[in-house]
């Protein structure tokens, strides 16, 4: 866990001087180059393929995707998976980071609990999503354990509804929120929170009023993560779905690989990408306004 | 351990699916300054990239002495990367499926193979012989069917008819192919035909699929295989393959062809246009085409000999994709030409129709 990611204002200069800047710019150059080759070169073949219909310029591919309610009811539910993903994943990471920085005071327990949850994304998200399919299914591990303990009277369909989406989605999300609390809290003044103890706040209020607030921007930004990812993920919402629920990515994936029409995939990702950065954009003033406010 | 081996293998085959159009290519870039000292052909992953390396690549090497590079991927992946190399193709020889074999071809991507050059192609049947313009831009190295699946532990009376997944017993734990699959589209095209209804309207086969009540569609083979495998499906469809695959583990896994009989295509190969390697990739699909090879495919696979005259044991005879006394007059082969050209429309309407609640 390190300061990297608090973006300290006194390792970022305001302006740099003409040298420095002259001597920055290789450096930037490989960057530079890796982000216009692998973003923005394929991200304007995806715009421009999209705004093309017939051979010739044309929205008709916007027209289609915007004027459909289907299109917006699955976009409904994507992103209301992504929601209750992105809530499950900070209820459940926020108390796990609080622990793991402020709890655990052993640097080799610490060590080992992120080792342990991050031991998990070196795994691909396929055998993941698989390992859930085997666990969720109707003979699995967890209906079998539900029905034996005497919970449920017969299995519980988990595979091919949103739950059994959200469920997973949690799990391999789980420690990016981790990460970004974790971080944040850890670079908390612990003088700030002892001053408040001082002057005689509860250890509930100081939480609420010192700790909590200061570690705002690195909820917000694991939150945003969470989001966007939860929001364009594939591989899990489309193997857990079992094909009877659709996610966006689902259907430009689909268009891309089986029905080839690259021209409404296209525009089928862009109007992806232009709702989400919308909802993280919206989701970003909040977080200001929040982070103002304290 | 098989589930876990199961799931790993179609896992890395979706992975190499999703993330190969950038990654993959670039291993083959270096393997073209090896020139003819070796070939690279790119066929599927999991058991069937196995058996094309022992029934095909090792006896070729052995003959030839040249090495064969694989590029694994599947078919639409294959497609995507000759797509990219065209002009400077680094795949000389392609392994792809019926339906995608033409689009390839559309796209311009395939050479003619000369039938001077593969004098074993005068032993495959006409119907693997695939033409356009005059000149064969794909030959079938065998069949293979989707076919109805069950669990023979769970299922009491094996099923015999397509309708069969309807009975109520089976409610809940049925799983059938989605659009996603290569067989989805397809798939609803052969039961619209089954069932007598006209060939420009799906309206009621779709409303007669509404009524079945499904564990899941699945989207890959590795899925179905899953599916089958942890019980979540009990009876549905599956490809031959796959099915046998599970049988041969010890599963208690059936799969019939059922009195409507079965939808099949067949895994094909190309030799990659502009290929400074054609000879030698000539000579590989050579060797594709002997009863051998043919023989080898029908054993590690229970693909249906496309070559003329092979025959093998009953045992491996009776999970031939055509069932037992069955040969390539009994699939139904569909014109992929239409089936490519309604592709959009089917999807769209099992999206709207069958993959929400």
């Amino acid at each position: 866990m390190t300061a990297a990611l608090t973006g300290d204002p006194a390792t970022v200069p305001a302006a740099a001087p003409p040298t420095a800047l002259r001597r920055a710019l290789p450096l930037l150059a490989a960057p530079v180059a890796f982000f216009v080759a692998f973003f923005a070169v394929p991200m304007v073949v995806v715009l421009s393929s999209s705004l093309m219909a017939g051979g010739a310029p044309s929205l008709a591919n916007y027209a289609r995707v915007l004027l459909d309610q289907y299109h917006w009811d699955v976009l409904a539910v994507t992103f209301r998976i992504a929601a209750l993903t992105t809530l499950a994943v900070t209820l459940l990471g926020y108390p796990l980071a609080y622990y793991l920085v402020r709890v655990v005071s052993s640097n080799a327990l610490r060590r080992s609990c992120v080792i342990l949850l991050l031991l998990p994304l070196f795994t691909s998200n396929i055998v993941r999503s698989f390992g859930w399919m085997i666990l969720l299914g109707r003979n699995g591990l967890v209906n079998d354990t539900l029905v034996g303990i005497g919970l449920l009277d017969r299995p519980v369909r988990f595979l091919g509804t949103e739950t059994g989406i959200v469920i997973g989605l949690v799990y391999i999300l789980l420690p990016f929120i981790v990460l970004a609390v974790g971080n944040a809290l850890a670079t908390v003044d612990p003088t700030l929170e002892e001053a408040s103890a001082d002057l005689g706040s509860s250890p509930f209020t100081t939480f609420w009023t010192v700790t909590f607030p200061l570690c705002l921007p690195g909820l917000i930004a694991g939150v945003i993560m969470v989001f966007t990812l939860a929001a364009s993920a594939y591989v899990t919402p489309a193997l857990l779905s079992g094909g009877k629920i659709t996610v966006f990515p689902m259907l430009i994936f689909q268009q891309y690989s089986t029905v080839f029409d690259v021209h409404y995939g296209g525009a089928l990702s862009i109007t992806l990408l232009v709702v989400t950065l919308v909802l993280v954009a919206l989701a970003g003033r909040i977080g200001n306004g929040g982070g103002n406010r304290s | 351990m098989t589930s876990l081996r199961a799931a790993t293998c179609c896992a890395a085959l979706m992975a190499g699916a999703a993330f190969a159009p950038i990654a993959a290519t670039q291993p083959a870039a270096a393997q073209s300054a090896a020139a003819s000292t070796s070939l690279t052909v790119a066929w599927y992953g999991g058991n069937w990239g196995e058996a094309f390396r022992s029934c095909v690549a090792e006896p070729f090497t052995k003959a030839t002495g040249i090495k064969v590079v694989p590029e694994i991927g599947t078919s639409t992946v294959t497609l995507a990367k000759l797509q990219q190399q065209k002009g400077a193709p680094t795949i000389d020889v392609a392994w792809m499926d019926g339906g995608i074999s033409e689009l390839a071809q559309a796209a311009g991507v395939t050479g003619a193979i000369d039938p001077q050059a593969v004098p074993n192609l005068a032993k495959v049947s006409p119907e693997a012989v695939y033409k356009a313009d005059g000149a064969v831009f794909a030959v079938g190295t065998g069949y293979y069917s989707l076919g109805l699946t069950y669990n023979t532990q769970k299922v009491k009376t094996p099923p015999a008819s397509w309708n069969d997944l309807w009975n109520p017993e089976f409610a809940g734990a049925v799983t059938i192919p989605s659009p996603a699959n290569s067989s989805g589209v397809p798939f609803i095209l052969f039961l619209n035909k089954i069932w007598g209804n006209p060939a420009n309207d799906l309206s009621k086969t779709f409303a007669k699929l509404k009524t079945l009540d499904t564990a899941l569609y699945f989207d890959s083979s590795g899925a179905a295989s899953n599916a089958y495998q942890s019980g979540e499906a009990i009876v549905g469809a599956h490809f031959s393959v796959g099915a046998w695959d599970l049988a041969d583990k010890g599963l208690p896994i059936g799969f019939v062809v059922p009195k409507e009989g079965v939808w099949a295509t067949d895994a094909r190969l190309h030799l990659v246009k502009g290929t400074p390697r054609a000879a030698e990739a000539a000579r590989f699909i050579d060797t594709a085409l002997t009863p051998q090879a043919a023989t080898c495919l029908a054993e590690k696979l229970y693909l249906g000999p496309s070559v003329q005259g092979v025959s093998v044991a009953p045992d491996i005879e009776r999970k031939l994709p055509w069932g037992v006394g069955g040969s390539v007059k009994n699939l139904q082969l569909f014109n992929w030409a239409d089936i490519n050209r309604d592709r959009g429309a089917i999807t769209d309407a099992w999206n709207r129709e069958l993959a929400r609640q």
